[in-house]
This record gives C-alpha cells, sequence and structure tokens, in this order.
C-alpha cells in the first residue's frame, strides 16, 4: 500500500494537498486522503493478502493511463515469487524484521530516485492496479479479468528486489519512450 | 434739413397740384349742358395738359428727389467713408490694442497651461494617492466585512450556542422533572416491593401448604395409578375372557374349516407330488434337449474339423511329394523335425566349442603378444643399461684420466711452489694461492659431478623414451597385423564409421544453431517478461471493476455529456434571442438562471427604483418650473440655458421680446463672460 502511494505521490497523479506524511519503516511516507481512493486500495489490499498467503499471484502492476486519449503511459511491475512449501511448515523462518525493513526502505528510496529520469507527465492521469494470477483462481464479486496493458514503445529499467522469508519481490518500471530529445 | 427742405418743397408741389387738380374737378361741372361735348373736349385737353404738366412736374420733383438722393447718397458716402476710415483707424487701434492683449494673454495662457501641466501632476498624483487611499479603504472594507461575517458567525454562534444552551436548559429541567418523576416512582416501587414481599411470604407459606398437599396428592396419585393398573388389568382379562368366549364360540366351526382344510391339504400334497415328478420329467426332457443339441452342434464341428483334417491330410500327401523325404505322417515330420534339431544341438554345441578355442586361442595369443612385449621392452632396458653402463665406465676412465693428469699437474705445481718456498719468501701468498687452487679444484669437481649426474638423468630419460617409443611400434605393428586382417571384415564398418562421423558433425552443427537460436528465444521471453508478458494457459490478469481509471472515464463521459446539454441549451437560446421576443420561461428556466423567486425580488426592485426615478424627476421638474417662475416674478430676470455652459439673460422690462444677453461660464473661478448685445432695428 505504502509502495504504490509513494508511486502515486512522486509521479503527480493526485495533487498533493490530498496528501498527508506519515513514518513508517523508519522513512516518511505520503499516504492519500481521499476517502474513495482508500477505499478503492483497502479492497484490493485486503484481496491481495488473501492471495498471497495463498501464493496463487505471480505479478502486481500499477498502471498509469492518460484519461484523454487512453494511452497507457507509465507500468511498474512487481514481480511475486512465492514459495510454495512455506505455506505447508509449521516452523516460521528465520530472517530478522530489520533486514526486510531495510530493503522495503531501500526499494522505496529507489522508487523515489527514478522519478528524475522518468518522463513528465502532461496530461491528466488515472492509474489502476492489475494483478496476474493463475488460471484457475477463482475471480471473486468485485473483480473483472482484463488486458495486459502493455506499453508500445517502452524502455525498461530494472530496479532492486527484496525478499522476506516466503516471498520475493522484484520491481521494475517501464515507460513509454519520448520520441523528442 | 436740407432733406427736409427738399421734402417740403416736394410736399409742396404735390399739394399744389392736387390743389389745382381739385379746382380743375370743382371748376369743371359748372358747364353742364350743349357744350358739353365741346366743354368736354377741351376739359379733356385741359386734362391732358394739366395731367402733362403734372406728369412733367412729377418728373422734375423726381428728378429733384433723384438728385437729392444723390447728393444724399454722397453725402453719406463720404459720411461712410468717413466714417469707415474712423473706423479702420479705431479698428487699427483697436487691433494693436487687441494684439496686446493677446500677446498678454498668450503669456497668460502658458502661464495657465503651465499651471495647469502642474495641477494635471497633482491631480494625476492624487489621483494616485487616491487609488491607495481607495486600495487601502478596500482592503480595510474586505477586512471589516472579514470581520463583519466573522462577528455574524460569532454572533450566529452566540445564538445557536444560546440556543443550545436554552436546550441544555429545558433538557436539564425536563430531566429535573423525570428525576423526581421517577423518585416518586421509586417510592411507589418501594412500597409496592413491601407489598409484594408481604405477598411473597404469604405465598411461601402457601407454598408450604401447597407442597404437603402435594405429597398427599401424590400418593393418591400413586394410588389412583395402582388402581388404574388393576383396572387395566382387569378389563384386559375381562377383554381376554370375551375373546375366549367368542373364540369358544367359534371353535365347531373352526373345526369344520379344519378338517376341510385337511382334506385340501392332501389333495394339495398329491397335486405337489405330480408336479415335482412332472417337473423333473420336464428337466430330464430339456436336458435332453440340450444335449442333443450339443451333439448337433459337435457334429458341424466334428465335420469341419474332418474337413479340415482331411485337408491337412491331403497337405501332409502332398508334402512326402513336395519334399521328397520319407514322410507320410506327420509323425515321421516330428521324427525329422527331432532329428534335425538334434543336429542343430550339435552344431550349436560344436559351435560354442569352437568359439570358446577361438576366444581361448586369442586370449592365449594376446598374452603372447603381451609377453613378446614385455620381453621387447626387457630387452631394450638391458641394452639401454647396458649402454649406459658402457658409457658409465667410458666416461668414469675419462675421467680417471683427467684425475691422474690434475694429479701430475698438481704435483708438479706443488713441486714448484716447494722448490720455489725454499727458494724465496712468498709463503702465505703461495699457501693462498694452493688454497685458491683446491677451492677451484674442488668447484670444478662438484660441477662435473652435477653434470654427469644430469647426463645421466638425460639419458635415462632418452632411455625411456626409446623404451616408450619401440613399445608403441611394437603395439602398432601388432594393430597393423590385426588391422590387416580385420580389414577386409570392417570394410563396411568404416564406411558406416565415416557416415556416422558425418552424421556426427551435421548433429553437432545443428546442435549448435539450435543451442543459439534457444538463447535467441529466451533472451526474447525474458524481455516480453519484463515488459509484462504472461502465459494465457496458466496465468491470467485481473483488475478491480471500480477503479479509478474507470471512474475517470465515467466521470468524463458524464462531463462530456453535460456539456453537451448545456452547449444545446444555450444554442437554443442563442436562436430564440436572435430572433427577437423575450426569453421563453421554459429557456429560462434550462439556462439555469437564478432560481424564479429572486427573480421576481429583483424585478421588483427594479421596478421600484424606477417608480422611484419617474418621481424624483416629476418632482423636480415641478420645483424647479416653480422656482425659476419666482425668480422670475420676483427678480425681473429669466435666466435660459441655450446650449452647453451657455446662458441667456432676458428681462421682463426690455423693449422687445427677443432682447436678452448671453453669458458663457468660464473655465476659472466661475466667472461669466458677456459675448454680445442683441439689438433689433425696425427698418420700415
Amino acid at each position: 500500500v505504502y509502495g504504490i502511494n509513494s508511486i502515486l505521490y512522486q509521479r503527480g497523479i493526485y495533487p498533493s494537498e490530498t496528501f498527508t506524511r506519515i513514518q513508517k519503516y523508519g522513512i516518511p511516507f505520503f499516504v492519500t486522503t481521499d476517502s474513495t481512493l482508500k477505499n478503492y486500495l483497502s479492497n484490493v489490499v485486503e484481496q491481495l493478502k488473501e492471495w498471497l498467503f495463498e501464493c496463487t499471484v505471480q505479478k502486481l502492476v500499477v498502471v498509469i493511463t492518460s484519461i484523454e486519449d487512453n494511452e497507457v503511459l507509465e507500468r511498474w511491475q512487481f514481480d511475486i515469487e512465492c514459495d510454495k512449501k512455506a505455506k505447508d511448515e509449521t516452523t516460521p523462518r528465520e530472517k530478522s524484521e530489520k533486514v526486510i525493513q531495510d530493503e522495503i526502505r531501500s526499494v522505496i528510496r529507489q522508487i523515489t530516485a527514478t522519478v528524475t529520469f522518468l518522463p513528465l507527465l502532461q496530461t491528466p492521469c488515472a492509474f489502476d492496479l492489475l494483478i496476474y494470477t493463475d488460471k484457475d483462481l477463482q475471480i471473486p464479486e468485485k473483480w473483472e479479468e482484463s488486458g495486459p496493458q502493455f506499453i508500445a514503445n517502452s524502455e525498461e529499467v530494472s530496479l532492486r528486489s527484496f525478499t522476506t522469508t516466503i516471498h520475493k519481490v522484484t520491481s521494475m518500471v517501464a515507460y513509454r519512450k519520448m520520441s523528442s530529445s | 434739413m436740407e432733406d427736409l427742405e427738399d421734402n417740403t418743397t416736394v410736399f409742396t408741389t404735390l399739394r399744389s397740384f392736387n390743389n389745382f387738380l381739385s379746382q380743375r374737378t370743382e371748376a369743371t361741372p359748372v358747364p353742364e349742358t350743349s357744350s358739353a361735348s365741346c366743354s368736354l373736349q377741351l376739359q379733356y385737353r385741359k386734362r391732358m395738359q394739366l395731367e402733362e404738366q403734372a406728369e412733367q412736374i412729377h418728373s422734375k420733383s423726381q428728378l429733384l428727389q433723384v438728385e437729392r438722393e444723390k447728393m444724399q447718397m454722397e453725402l453719406s458716402h463720404k459720411r461712410a467713408r468717413i466714417e469707415l476710415e474712423k473706423a479702420a483707424q479705431n479698428n487699427a487701434k483697436n487691433y494693436e490694442r487687441v494684439a496686446d492683449q493677446n500677446q498678454e494673454l498668450l503669456g497668460r495662457i502658458k502661464y495657465h497651461q503651465e499651471k495647469e501641466s502642474e495641477a494635471e501632476k497633482k491631480l494625476q498624483e492624487q489621483i494616485e494617492i487616491n487609488k491607495i487611499y481607495k486600495k487601502s479603504m478596500e482592503t480595510q472594507n474586505k477586512k471589516l466585512q472579514e470581520k463583519e461575517s466573522k462577528l455574524a458567525e460569532a454572533n450566529e454562534m452566540i445564538s445557536v450556542l444560546k440556543a443550545k444552551i436554552s436546550e441544555l436548559q429545558h433538557k436539564s429541567m425536563n430531566q429535573e422533572r423525570q428525576q423526581v418523576i421517577w423518585d416518586t416512582e421509586r417510592q411507589e416501587l418501594h412500597e409496592k416491593v413491601e407489598i409484594q414481599r408481604k405477598k411473597w411470604q404469604e405465598a411461601t407459606q402457601k407454598l408450604q401448604m401447597l407442597q404437603v398437599a402435594q405429597t398427599i396428592s401424590e400418593e393418591n396419585e400413586q394410588k389412583i395409578k395402582d388402581l388404574e393398573t388393576k383396572l387395566s388389568l382387569q378389563e384386559q382379562d375381562s377383554v381376554i375372557v370375551k375373546n375366549m368366549k367368542s373364540d369358544l364360540a367359534r371353535v365347531p366351526e373352526m373345526e369344520k374349516e379344519l378338517r376341510r382344510l385337511r382334506e385340501e391339504n392332501a389333495f394339495h400334497r398329491e397335486t405337489k407330488e405330480n408336479n415335482a415328478l412332472l417337473q423333473e420329467e420336464v428337466e430330464g426332457l430339456h436336458r435332453k434337449v440340450e444335449r442333443y443339441e450339443k451333439m448337433r452342434e459337435d457334429m458341424v464341428n466334428l465335420e469341419l474339423e474332418k474337413e479340415k483334417l482331411l485337408g491337412k491330410l491331403k497337405g501332409w500327401e502332398n508334402l512326402k511329394q513336395m519334399t521328397g523325404l520319407n514322410i507320410e505322417s506327420p509323425e515321421d515330420l516330428s521324427r525329422e523335425i527331432i532329428i534335425l534339431q538334434q543336429k542343430e544341438i550339435t552344431l550349436k554345441q560344436q559351435h560354442n566349442s569352437v568359439t570358446n578355442s577361438a576366444r581361448a586361442l586369442e586370449k592365449a595369443r594376446q598374452q603372447l603378444q603381451e609377453e613378446v612385449l614385455h620381453l621387447r621392452t626387457r630387452n631394450l632396458e638391458n641394452e639401454n643399461k647396458q649402454e649406459q653402463q658402457n658409457a658409465l665406465v667410458r666416461r668414469l676412465q675419462k675421467r680417471v684420466l683427467l684425475l691422474t693428469k690434475e694429479r701430475d699437474g698438481m704435483r708438479a705445481i706443488l713441486e714448484s711452489y716447494d722448490s720455489e718456498l725454499t727458494a724465496s719468501e712468498y709463503s702465505p701468498q703461495l699457501s693462498h694461492r694452493v688454497r685458491e687452487a683446491e677451492e677451484m679444484v674442488h668447484k670444478v669437481h662438484v660441477r662435473n659431478a652435477e653434470l654427469e649426474v644430469e647426463l645421466s638423468k638425460a639419458l635415462e630419460e632418452v632411455g625411456s623414451h626409446k623404451l616408450k617409443a619401440q613399445t608403441l611400434e611394437a603395439e602398432l605393428k601388432i594393430l597393423k597385423n590385426e588391422a590387416a586382417i580385420a580389414e577386409k571384415s570392417s570394410f563396411i564398418n568404416s564406411e558406416e564409421a565415416n557416415s556416422l562421423r558425418q552424421k556426427i558433425e551435421e548433429l553437432e552443427g545443428e546442435r549448435g544453431r539450435l543451442e543459439e537460436e534457444n538463447r535467441g528465444l529466451m533472451m526474447r521471453l525474458e524481455r516480453s517478461n519484463l515488459q509484462g508478458d504472461y502465459d494465457p494457459t496458466r496465468i491470467k490478469v485481473i483488475h478491480f471493476s471500480q477503479n479509478p481509471v474507470n471512474l475517470a472515464k465515467q466521470h468524463n463521459i458524464a462531463e462530456l455529456h453535460q456539456l453537451r446539454e448545456e452547449c444545446e441549451r444555450l444554442r437554443e437560446l442563442v436562436r430564440v434571442l436572435e430572433g427577437g421576443g423575450s426569453v421563453p420561461e421554459k429557456l429560462e428556466g434550462a439556462v439555469n438562471l437564478p432560481s424564479s423567486q429572486e427573480i421576481t425580488d429583483l424585478r421588483k426592485q427594479v421596478e421600484s427604483a424606477e417608480l422611484k426615478n419617474q418621481r424624483l424627476k416629476e418632482v423636480f421638474q415641478k420645483k424647479i418650473q416653480e422656482f425659476r417662475t419666482v425668480c422670475y416674478t420676483l427678480t425681473g430676470f429669466q435666466i435660459d440655458i441655450t446650449t452647453e455652459n451657455q446662458y441667456r439673460l432676458t428681462s421682463m422690462y426690455a423693449e422687445h421680446k427677443d432682447d436678452c444677453l448671453l453669458f458663457k461660464v468660464g473655465t476659472e473661478q466661475l466667472s461669466l463672460y458677456c459675448i454680445y448685445r442683441l439689438v433689433d432695428f425696425f427698418v420700415c
């Protein structure tokens, strides 16, 4: 949730006034105060937590599209590799909380740093969250199938990854190559 | 005066003429009668003469007049000239004066213009200051308004709070009342509780009594139950007795029935036996039928077999003719087969034995070859060793010779040194030199030994290499022999090997190519994976229906729709307005003007304002009119406005209606300058 919020804040999808500052994992985060947005995020994240526990999620993608011409401008992709055996084991795996927090912090710092080379978003934009799951998963009520929302002429940048002992998350951002210099 | 005199002469002539005419007219009527016609003629002639005289006089008078007029004109011309000259002089003077005045005025104008510019600058400064003041005023006004609004809000808050306080007071009052009510209720309830307690005590007492009564009643009930059971038993007994009676009544009938049934039973038994017998017969017949059917089938099969066997027999008979062997029956064939098999077995055994012997021979041969090799190698080694030893011997002999030579040389040197020593006194130097020489010799010996060691090692290596080479040559010879033996049989194998080698090369080439393709595909897969590609058979992509993109799109579509509707409404309104005519109420409503109440209020306000204006105008007009009339009547002067800045003053007591004074309003000090004075001259 915090990663998504920081992406929204950094890319200016919603105006900065609608964000408040909170402290988490040792660094300041900006989270939104808009109630519809919070509602949407909480719905998605709840479902996502369930699926993460069942290890049926492969990817989480944040797609930023321009409202006017419906074109995908940016694509933030988080690949999730889940160790399925961990579900059946009873003994908890050893990895210190601090190390995981450090890794998360570094990923968030990298997301903030990528803003420097990503092209400016000129037109008003909206975002969407796509989840890649197993084919045989039952789609819950409020969800629907969608396309993968590729970018046609894209430039990809791979970011850091972090692991808890059960999941490994690799992140990357793809953006539309600008024809002008 | 001359004119007057002239005039009087004219008048006197005219008067005389008129008198003459009147005399003539008076004189003429006297001679009336017969000399009328000649008198008439005379009169007429006289008249004509008179008229001519009159005309002459008239013309003379006219001439005189004209001359007089001419004189007058000349005089007037002179006068006019004089006057013009005077006027010209006056005008010149006036012009000079006016020029002076103009210059003065120009100077003044410049001075005034400078003053004006200064005044304008001051004005602008003042205006700016005013603006600044206005802005500050506005800000202050805004602040005041804000404060007022805040005050109003505060007042509202106060009122709200007061209302809340009043409400709370009401609530507190209500609560106090409720509390009082509750206290009274509580007291009542206490009383009720006491009453209930008394009742409860009574109730407990009653309970105890009831319990006692209950126990008694239970005992009674038990007794009743016992009695009831007894009663039921008795009833049952009575019922049984009744049944027994009824049964007894039925007994004779039953006996009759019994007899009948027995007879029937016997009958049935007989029939059963008959049935059983019949069934057995039927079964026997069924079996027979089955057997006969089986026999028929067997017959058919047997006939088929017979035919087959006949065919086989024929075949066997033919076989004998075909094979030429002494075969007439399958037994013979089997015998023959057995014989053949036995032969085969024996042949196989022989073959096996032969192969065994061949293998043994091969093994022996290989062993012998190995032994041969081994012996050869040993031989070679021995030879090498011998050579080495010979070489060693030779070296040693050489060394011995060298050593003897050295010894001789050293002995000679020593003897020479000894001889020299006895001769001279250079003993320490000589001993030193001797020591150096000995060290040199020692070093040389050591170097020699090392070199000999290296030489021996090298020779050994050479010998070993030679050994290896020779063994390899021997093996090669053996292999060549084997290859020569097996060449003919392995000719095909070499061809196959070549083809296999070619196939192997082709396959390796393909493998390399496929590996590269695989690498390329993996790269592509990775790239597409990075871009977000997925395997649709295993993975699917889902998202929340109410996601922000959809919401934004819907919002956009709704906005677009709204804007289009508004646009159409505005277009209709524009069309109606362009067509002229008032805005219909529907469009008013559609254009979202402020609510109708506000519109009516505003209209009322507008009407009232217009009414006020009109009334004020009327009142003003009346008052002004009154004032002007009063002024005119009281002062005798009437002031009218002709054009902008020009005023006309007319007096009540003026000689003529159109006499007036025109004034103009000056820019400075609001003074009035008189422009000119109108006086009308009456000309007849």
